[in-house]
């Protein structure tokens, strides 16, 4: 199957990055008069033009190919294959119903308002919770055993995995399963709005877990804080909350400081070009060419990364800390000034480039 | 089929042959005629061979010779022809289309109307002066006539053209109940309503401090109506009620309700969507006060329905919403309204839409309301005998006897199966649409302590057959789910 391509800024997310990174760094979008250079800015892997994501994409109109299989999580992927292998439709249907029989039943104290599917024609609770490597796992309950066998699915495709992986599936790979399942967001649409809330609850789960994790207690609203590579074919409209609100913490929050894994990376300590590798100077080169930056550093942290999946087999260069002062950033939003530096650094982030962390102002604002 | 089966059934059908079109599939080359046969009759081989003896033995009595309304096929058979979404094939089954409470389908006829108009002379109403203009204006009119004379209200005046039964719900809410409602008046409803009927009084009561006071239903799952006039006082300002319950297919005596509201003083708003599709319905004969219906549950196009008010009261009621129409003149402080209808009729309204009510009121009124409810009669009978034989099947409202008819519909449970399961399932595997929730009455539901159920609901271009397809599907689809536990 053909890689999801919507629009070139979404070659971001080739095929063979399954998992992206996560950096559970603080957006901080200093106002242009706060002159806090203490705080790191950084993005994770957000897609260059957010417009893309605003476009409703539905792969069930056919229009962009499904999420390659290969995508998905392992488990999620024999079970597609388990049920493309059966024919007969009345056959699913109780292949369905059998992973629904051996489903772990819910507890009652567990189907709460908060683990409630919305929607109103059967009642589905679904319960989240992250083990002690950072795999979310999931148990759930219904009273129509055709939604329980849905929700079975779902738990013992995506259980036991990163959340990041979790994230990333796209619910159009119940159209293999040859189910007649349809993907309209309704409230009729129990497997849609379940797969929504565990997705959900697995990032809300993280958040949760980082902002334990944060030395100041001020961290602004969780989820616009976090960012996760997110699938781009995913419809907007299921994650709006993910995303925009991402995208207006970007352009709101005051400056927020999370030491989470970059604690030690001040900007006060002293960065030295001279010890870039190939890629890092590439990067300088492409900045100081394309923005005749009036300061530009250019930091190598990737030993901080070094023990995360994603990073594993490449040559080591996938961690930058970038900071740019440029009078091309005069009067571009935040949001612009960074996906003007990702646009930039498009090449390198397509060859093993994991992550930025981005500080970019306009000269008058130092 | 054994012979003596053979010559059992043509001699049934000869008695019975406009009633038991299912006999048919046993004689396919004769449908009006049957072949002359031996009367031997032996009870007991009638019920072993035959799916329905019970049909056999009401139809024989209720048969009437030569019977005008139907002839040698039934009233559904007939007009089937005339709703070409009928006859199309979902998920690889025949469509059974058995969700006629939710909405209606629309035959040829109301489909040329919309089409005609938007082709030859859609224009704007009430406002130009030019040809098409007043042709539209002229359909349009009609077609009000055309509603008014369908409920037998006295001028077409006291018919207001809305977007559907629940916007002309609110327009009673909030233009008459807003003015004349004050703190501790009680407006009665049951909790069968539909959440239209209640919604917008809950709304308004919490402006106004009045209070909503609901029936319970009786013993017979149906409102209790009893205990509706106990309910009754002084204080009573208005009384919301459905002609026909959407789950309950109960029928509740509107005549005598509005006699009891009326000695107290209070009005009666009756709640007609699943009566006037259904049956006539005549506003004064019931002496209703206000009266609403949609047009797309009696087979015509959905964004129209309409309220009916008595003239007096509309004339004393303000305006609910405001803009072009509706108005009489306007200046920039204040401004000075119509009288009603237009008065409520803000805006440009569904024109294409009121006439294609016209046209489905023609095409229904050329059947014939009586031979229709007759017809439903016999249909939810029949519905209602053969999901009984369903294992474990729980159909909720009033027993079918005597004096107690119930609408064509059944709303059902069957012990531990979900109904959305049960609606996937025959809409997967055996292309019957029916459906499965609450039905916009989850008070009602609350009530009879089921979050869900089903409801097949049928209307005069359903048959037996149909019936039939739906009972056979649902058998397969609870062993299916039975084979699981």
């Amino acid at each position: 199957m053909s890689s999801p391509s919507i629009s070139p800024c979404l070659r971001l997310f080739s095929t063979k990055i399954i998992y992206p990174l996560l950096s559970y760094k603080t957006l901080t979008a200093p106002k242009p008069h706060t002159l806090s250079f203490s705080k790191t800015i950084s993005f994770h892997r957000l897609p260059t033009t957010l417009s893309s994501l605003a476009s409703p994409l539905s792969s069930a109109s056919g229009s962009v190919p499904l999420q390659p299989i290969e995508e998905l999580p392992p488990k999620l992927q024999e079970i597609i294959k388990l049920f493309q292998s059966v024919q007969e439709p009345k056959a699913k249907y109780e292949q369905l119903l059998f992973y629904g029989k051996k489903l772990k039943p819910l507890e009652t104290q567990f189907k709460t308002k908060e683990n409630k599917v919305e929607g109103c024609v059967s009642q589905v609770w679904v319960r989240a919770f992250l083990d002690a490597d950072k795999n979310v796992f999931y148990e759930a309950d219904s009273d129509s055993i055709l939604t329980k066998g849905l929700a079975a699915l779902l738990v013992n495709g995506l259980s036991g995995r990163p959340v990041e992986e979790v994230l990333w599936v796209s619910p159009d790979f119940v159209v293999l399963l040859g189910l007649q399942q349809s993907l309209t967001p309704s409230r009729n649409n129990g497997f849609l709005n379940m797969l929504r809330l565990m997705q959900k609850k697995a990032l809300q789960l993280v958040v949760e877990t980082e902002k334990s994790k944060n030395l100041e207690p001020r961290v602004h609203g969780g989820i616009g804080n976090m960012n996760f590579g997110l699938n781009p074919n995913v419809n907007v409209e299921e994650n709006p909350e993910v995303i925009l609100n991402s995208v207006s913490k970007i352009n709101d929050s005051v400056g927020n400081v999370n030491f989470g894994l970059n604690s030690d990376v001040g900007v006060d300590k002293n960065i030295n070009s001279g010890d870039l590798g190939s890629r890092g100077k590439r990067i300088k080169e492409k900045l100081k060419r394309e923005l005749s930056p009036v300061e530009l550093e250019v930091e190598d942290i990737s030993y901080q990364h070094a023990g995360h999946t994603g990073v594993r087999g490449s040559d080591g260069e996938t961690h930058f800390n970038v900071k740019v002062v440029s009078k091309e950033f005069e009067g571009k939003s935040l949001v612009k000034r960074h996906r003007f530096v990702y646009a930039l650094l498009q090449e390198e982030l397509q060859s093993g480039l994991h992550a930025l962390s981005i500080v970019a102002k306009a000269p008058s604002e130092v | 089929m054994p012979s003596t089966l053979l010559q059992l059934c043509c001699s049934a059908m000869e008695t019975l042959a406009p009633k038991l079109p299912s006999l048919k599939v046993l004689n396919p080359s004769s449908s009006s005629s049957s072949p002359s046969c031996s009367t031997a009759r032996s009870s007991s081989s009638l019920r072993a061979g035959l799916r329905r003896p019970f049909s056999l033995s009401i139809s024989a009595s209720a048969v009437r010779e030569g019977d005008p309304a139907v002839g040698s096929v039934s009233l559904g058979h007939v007009t089937r022809t005339d709703f070409p979404i009928l006859h199309q094939e979902v998920n690889g089954s025949k469509l059974v289309y058995l969700d006629n409470a939710a909405t209606s389908q629309k035959p040829t006829a109301v489909l040329k109307a919309l089409q005609n108009y938007y082709e030859a002379y859609n224009s704007n109403v009430h406002r130009g002066i030019h040809f098409l203009s007043s042709k539209a204006t002229d359909a349009y009119e009609l077609a009000r006539k055309k509603v008014a004379a369908f409920i037998n209200a006295s001028e077409s005046t006291e018919i207001v053209f809305t977007k559907n039964a629940t916007e002309a719900i609110n327009l009673v809410a909030y233009s008459w109940g807003l003015s004349t409602l004050k703190p501790e008046d009680e407006v009665v409803l049951t909790i069968a309503e539909h959440h239209s009927a209640i919604v917008p009084w809950q709304l308004v009561a919490q402006k106004t401090g009045a209070v909503l006071k609901f029936v319970n239903l009786d013993e017979t799952e149906s409102p209790d109506i009893e205990k509706l006039r106990q309910m009754l006082s002084r204080k009573t300002k208005i009384v919301v009620v459905h002609h026909v319950s959407n789950m309950l297919a109960s029928v509740l005596p509107i005549e005598e309700i509005v006699l009891w509201a009326h000695d107290v003083g209070a009005k009666v708003l009756v709640d007609a969507c699943q009566s006037v599709p259904h049956m006539a319905v005549n506003v004064q004969d019931l002496d209703a006060d206000f009266l609403v219906a949609s047009s797309h549950k009696m087979c015509g196009p959905t964004g129209m329905g309409f309220l009916y008010g008595k003239r007096e009261l509309l004339s004393a009621m303000p305006p609910f919403l405001g803009g072009g129409e509706m108005i009489s003149d306007v200046f920039l402080d204040h401004s000075t309204y119509a009288e009603p209808p237009s008065r409520f009729e803000a805006g440009t309204p569904a024109i294409g839409e009121a006439i294609g009510l016209g046209a489905a009121i023609d095409y229904l009124s050329g059947i014939g309301m009586q031979k229709i409810h007759e017809y439903e009669l016999e249909l939810a009978k029949y519905l209602y005998e053969n999901l009984l034989s369903v294992p474990n099947i729980r159909i909720y409202g009033p027993v079918p006897s005597g004096n107690t008819n119930r609408a064509a519909l059944c709303s059902f449970n069957v012990e531990n199966i979900h109904p959305t399961d049960i609606a996937t399932f025959l809409d997967q595997q055996h292309g019957v649409a029916i459906r499965s929730g609450h039905h916009c009455a989850q008070p009602l539901h609350r009530y009879l302590g089921v979050n869900a159920s089903a409801r097949a609901s049928l209307y005069f271009y359903n048959t037996k057959e149909d019936v039939d397809d739906f009972v056979r599907a649902l058998n397969d689809t609870v062993s299916f789910f039975t084979s699981f536990k």
